[in-house]
């Protein structure tokens, strides 16, 4: 990490031909960026004759990660959403050379005065809760509204039609678990087959679904504004409700599928959900997405618990992911089957 | 080993996160600490109980196969699960009760594919049982996470 000042100084010189002395300080490497390294930094530089500074956040590829995921769909995602109107940050340069920091990466502008809550801790917005809750479930009713076309988010991503969102999610999800299990997976295996066995009725439309949308993964300031929605590493086309089952599943609510991350209670976000996406949390395909999401959620378990096993990644969070996570969601999707199960043999 | 292998994660999670955790400068440091300090948590807990865990499960396995070789109509799958059902774990060593157990569980996945696709008049039931030694091993390897923040 030492040397990235000097090389990201050199990068920016690069990319701003026009100002001269550019300096980066203050590097911090984020925690919690399981998919990319995040460095947080502040760049000055001389323009005109005029000092000039910005805080910013670096994104770079890491050696090994959660999630295999492309930078260039996360960045376009940013690009996408940033003139909208929505909390999310201005992005600034996307690098797929090498030279510059050995791996790609990207760069946008760092939101100041602002947390990010913790999945771990039962009450992570205090009395901001009811306020935040309303808005972090009226945007993403706003991202599955957005014209996935006038924004451009549809760039450099195959097309797909709504009948067809459920397997694409399913299979690719299926793969993961099939080439990282370390050991038989006798709950991710029944849950696949119960998927496959009741499918969902088609997407309502076809929208942006962020892939990661939940507590954690936004921040707010001290007046309870959401200021920023990160980490759209695992965006892509499909069904809007698939972000509604992921912000909703138990692991993100201290396991209260009641208060889905530790905001509002679940049917006033599922209501704010669709007055803003005009759409409907219909139940049964809902119910569909959750189970599903929980069985994703097992797939990037079990992909971390293989990263850190096999000696790819010994970051410490890929071992207490795969271990605290895994069992969240080994029991949920338990006790889910088996009355679904159950009720289907009557 | 005296103090207690637990006594001592529990002692190692108070200075990691007593003593340690605050005299970092870095954001990151902080945050590996912190990770690994629940991860001394839920090793304790597991290190206590990690046998007990994995024999009590294979036991139930055994069990559900002996009935279930009984109820099937699939003489090869029946006979592979009375085979799985005579074993026993000879060793209490973590690595060999988890080996069986993976072997089991292999063997288990084939069995709960086999009953779900069935219509007979003893699937339902099978299915239940199969369920319920599943439901078991996942509320017996619940580990308990303290509100830490």
């Amino acid at each position: 990490m030492s040397d990235i000042p000097s090389r990201f100084a050199a990068y920016l010189q690069h990319k701003m031909p026009h100002v001269s002395d550019v300096v980066v300080s203050d590097l911090s490497r984020i925690y919690g960026g399981a998919s990319r390294e995040t460095y947080r930094l502040n760049a000055t530089w001389n323009e005109g004759g005029a000092a000039k500074s910005r805080a910013l956040i670096l994104r770079r590829d890491p050696v090994a990660s959660l999630i295999e995921t492309e930078r260039d769909i996360e960045f376009n995602a940013y690009r996408a959403f940033h003139p909208t109107g929505l909390p999310v940050p201005e992005p600034l340069f996307l690098e797929t050379e090498l030279t510059w920091l050995d791996r790609p990466f990207f760069v946008m502008e760092q939101i100041l005065d602002s947390a990010a809550g913790s999945a771990f801790n039962a009450d992570p917005y205090g009395e901001h809760a009811a306020k935040i809750g309303e808005q972090f479930w009226t945007q993403l009713g706003q991202i599955a509204k957005a014209d996935v076309k006038a924004i451009g988010f549809d760039k450099n991503l195959d097309p797909i039609a709504p009948e067809d969102c459920w397997h694409v999610e399913l299979d690719k999800w299926e793969k993961v678990i099939n080439e990282d299990e370390l050991c038989p997976q006798p709950i991710a295996r029944a849950a696949i087959r119960w998927l496959r066995r009741n499918p969902p009725t088609p997407a309502e439309r076809i929208s942006v679904v962020h892939g990661d949308y939940r507590t954690g993964n936004f921040m707010f300031n001290s007046e309870g504004r959401i200021t920023a929605i990160l980490d759209w590493e695992m965006c892509h086309l499909g069904d809007p409700l698939e972000d509604v089952a992921w912000a909703a599943d138990p692991l993100w609510a201290f396991q209260n599928p009641e208060r889905p991350g530790g905001m509002i209670p679940r049917a006033e976000a599922l209501a704010l959900w669709e007055k803003a996406s005009g759409l409907k949390a219909d139940p049964k395909r809902l119910q569909w997405w959750e189970i599903f999401n929980s069985l994703k959620g097992l797939a990037i378990w079990i992909s971390a618990g293989k990263e850190y096993e096999t000696g790819a990644s010994r970051e410490p969070i890929l071992a207490f992911s795969s271990w605290y996570c895994t069992d969240v969601h080994n029991r949920v999707l338990a006790e889910k089957l088996s009355m679904l199960n159950a009720e289907g043999r009557q | 080993m005296k103090p207690e292998v637990t006594t001592v994660m529990h002692g190692y999670v108070g200075t990691l996160f007593g003593s340690i955790l605050p005299n970092l400068n870095s954001e990151y440091s902080m945050g590996d600490t912190g990770l690994m300090a629940m991860s001394f948590m839920m090793m304790a807990q597991e290190f206590d109980r990690a046998a007990e865990i994995r024999l009590q499960e294979n036991e139930d396995m055994r069990a559900l196969f002996a009935h279930a070789a009984e109820e099937i109509d699939n003489e090869p799958l029946a006979k592979r699960l009375r085979e799985a059902a005579s074993g026993a774990d000879a060793s209490l060593r973590v690595s060999a009760l988890t080996k069986a157990n993976d072997e089991l569980k292999a063997l288990l996945i084939e069995l709960h594919e086999y009953v779900e696709a069935s219509s007979a008049k003893w699937a339902p039931e099978l299915e239940m049982r199969i369920w319920s030694v599943l439901c078991a091993g996942v509320e017996r390897r619940k580990l308990d996470f303290p509100k830490l923040f």
